[in-house]
This record gives C-alpha cells, sequence and structure tokens, in this order.
C-alpha cells in the first residue's frame, strides 16, 4: 500500500513533533538559565570558614591554668581548657544535643550550654540536660611551651 | 469524568496527571475559561505594529530587574564600608556575577530608553485621550517611579561616580524655594550623604519602590485588559 500525500502531511503528528522540539528546546533555554543561578547561589569555598588545619599550635601561655581557651579546629568552634597544672583537654564546643556553642563556666568548672542548660565536665562527659552523648575530644599536649592539638 | 485530552488553545494534552492536576484547579476556579479569553482565543488587533511592543518589553525588562535585582542582594552588603568591595566581589569573585549585575545596570538603562519610546508613542498617536487619560496618568506615575529606581541604584556601588551623582541629585531640588533644603536633608537622612544616605537609598531601591511600582504596574495592566487595545489612527 502506497502512503498518500495526506499521510506524509499528517498535521497531528507535525505539530506534536514541534511541540517536542519547542519543550526541548525550552528546557535547555530554562537549564541554561538555573544552572548559573545556581552556580552564583552556591557559597564559595573562601567563606566555608577558617580553621581547617588539621593540627594547631599556639604559645602555651595563650591558656593560663585553670583558664579555658575558645579556637576554631576543623572548621568548627572548640575550646583548650587547662583545668590544673597537669592536664589538658581540647574538646568541640558545638553541643550534642542541637548544635549550640557551650560556655565555660570557670566557677563550676563546667561547660554549659546556653540553649537549654546541658552541662558537660572537662572530659566532655555528659553531667547533666538534655545531651545525647559526650563533647568530642581532641588530642592535646605541650611541648617546648606550646599547646598542639591533633585531630584523635 | 476523566478527559482523554485537554484542549487549550493550540496546546493538546494527553498527560492523565497534568490533565487531573488542571481539572482540580479548573473546577475549583474555572481558569480554563479565563485562559481561553484572555490568553489562547484573545484576538490581537490586526493594526498593531512593532512599535505596540515597548509597553511589554518594559515590562520584561522590569521582571528581569526584579530577578537580578534579588540575585544582587544575595550578595550585597550596604554599608559604606562594604558597598564598593562587595560589588567588586559580585564582578571579580562570584561565579556569573558579572553577568547577573550586568544585565541589571544595563536593564535599568534600557528600561528607561523602552519606556520612552513607549510613552512617544502613546503620545504621538494620541492613545492616551478618552477614555484613557487615567491610564496615561498612572503611566507617567510608573515613568517617574523607574527613575526614582535608577536615582537610588545608582548609589548603592557606592563609587566616586556614584556619590559625586547623589551630591549633585540631592543638590537639584535644594534649590527649590521653600521645601528644597528641607527635601534635601529628607533624602540624605542627615546634612552630608553617608551611612544613613546608603541605607535609606538601599531600603528605598529593594523594598519600598519595588512594591509601589509592581502594585501600579497591575492597575496599568488591569486598565488596559478593561479598556481594551484603542483602534487604529
Amino acid at each position: 500500500m502506497s502512503s498518500t500525500l495526506a499521510d506524509n502531511l499528517n498535521l497531528d503528528t507535525r505539530r506534536r513533533f514541534l511541540g517536542m522540539s519547542a519543550a526541548f528546546f525550552s528546557a535547555i533555554g530554562a537549564a541554561m538559565m538555573v544552572i548559573p543561578i545556581f552556580q552564583y547561589l552556591w557559597p564559595r569555598q573562601e567563606s566555608a570558614g577558617e580553621g581547617g588545619a588539621r593540627s594547631m599550635k599556639f604559645p602555651a601561655g595563650e591558656v593560663p591554668i585553670g583558664d579555658a581557651k575558645f579556637i576554631r579546629f576543623l572548621n568548627k568552634p572548640a575550646v583548650v581548657i587547662r583545668p590544673n597544672e597537669q592536664e589538658l583537654v581540647a574538646l568541640s564546643v558545638v553541643c550534642t544535643h542541637l548544635g549550640c556553642v557551650v560556655k565555660w563556666d570557670e566557677k563550676s568548672n563546667e561547660l554549659r550550654c546556653p540553649c537549654h542548660g546541658a552541662r558537660f565536665d572537662t572530659s566532655g562527659t555528659v553531667l547533666g540536660g538534655p545531651a545525647p552523648a559526650p563533647l568530642p575530644s581532641f588530642s592535646a599536649r605541650i611541648e617546648d611551651e606550646y599547646i598542639i592539638i591533633e585531630e584523635v | 469524568m476523566e478527559l482523554e485530552t485537554l484542549e487549550l488553545g493550540p496546546l493538546k494534552i494527553r498527560n492523565k496527571l497534568a490533565i487531573r492536576l488542571f481539572s482540580a484547579v479548573d473546577d475549583r476556579l474555572g481558569v480554563k475559561e479565563i485562559l481561553q479569553d484572555e490568553m489562547f482565543e484573545k484576538i490581537v488587533p490586526a493594526h498593531l505594529t512593532f512599535w505596540a511592543c515597548f509597553g511589554g518589553i518594559s515590562f520584561f525588562i522590569f521582571i528581569c530587574q526584579i530577578v537580578t535585582g534579588a540575585l544582587l542582594m544575595i550578595y550585597y552588603e550596604p554599608s559604606i564600608m562594604k558597598a564598593h568591595s562587595s560589588v567588586a566581589r559580585i564582578m571579580n569573585d562570584v561565579p556569573f556575577g558579572w553577568l547577573i549585575r550586568g544585565v541589571h545596570a544595563w536593564g535599568s538603562n534600557l528600561m528607561i530608553i523602552t519606556i520612552l519610546i513607549h510613552m512617544t508613542k502613546i503620545f504621538v498617536t494620541g492613545i492616551y485621550k478618552a477614555p484613557r487619560e487615567l491610564n496615561w496618568v498612572v503611566g507617567v506615575t510608573l515613568f517617574l517611579l523607574t527613575l526614582g529606581m535608577s536615582f537610588t541604584g545608582y548609589l548603592l556601588p557606592w563609587t566616586q561616580l556614584a556619590y559625586w551623582a547623589t551630591v549633585v541629585g540631592t543638590e537639584t531640588p535644594a534649590a527649590m524655594p521653600v521645601v528644597g533644603e528641607h527635601l534635601r536633608y529628607f533624602l540624605r537622612g542627615g546634612e552630608d550623604i553617608g551611612q544613613i544616605t546608603l541605607t535609606r537609598f538601599f531600603a528605598i531601591h529593594v523594598m519600598i519602590l519595588p512594591l509601589i511600582l509592581a502594585s501600579i504596574v497591575g492597575l496599568h495592566l488591569v486598565q488596559i485588559r478593561r479598556q481594551g487595545i484603542s483602534g487604529p489612527m
């Protein structure tokens, strides 16, 4: 059976083809707009924060005995505490409950979360409040009057 | 009742989900009727020429300005210490920042040009005459608001050009008798141009004028639809 001219000029099929083509090229056009906008909005590396190093070193004099120093380590806030002559601890200060930054309370020798009242001792162990886990700790040591903190 | 195909003007929708979603909205709001009457079967008068497009072109640029402006606000910092460096950062560091700001800056110039062409066309062909006088008034208001957008936006990069243009621009109304000096004081937010000026120009540019402008654009379009396109000359 030979196809007639009318079959070859099937308008419905043509319209469908044109419609699909229009949709396809519109999708490419939309992608060409959306992708640059997405790249524009995506945060740059520079704004990710300081303190990405895997270890850090600073003079021991910056943390007197019985005191604490807040630092930025592994891109997160952390603290170095010297509760007494012998001890030296480095802890993450991101509360394990909902991520607030815990504060150092000198009088009670505890770390307290201002958001929901979680309490931690100087080794990061939970003393009370809603925190489900202890604060992660880092290795800390004194070498030639310098405090060195490293990821465990 | 399930439709096999949904015909919307030139569109034939066969996708079941799309038909059901559309019908769900249509059953409640009668959208199909509005789309048919106002979009797909709306007859454009044969006498319209290319010159009738400039209102629509201005509207299109206005939409572009809103989109690019919102994107620029992501990185722009409206403080005299950081305004210039944040704009430099948009231009040099942020991917496609140059493009977004370029479209915004060029768009602002283009919008003034297309509005002027639009107004000239309306004026020369006498379309502003009865019953469309009110829409001419609304249109002129839109033009003045657009100039306000240009004026307030020009200060934001906090360059020498921007600063001194604003000095001159706020000095000009001060020449008016009686109210002039007060107007200058009000525009600048003080005797000199400083942080307060930048902050208030920023607020006017990104919030106050766009809201007013967008609502009056709506009024402009409603009037056009209500009165229809004017007849041939």
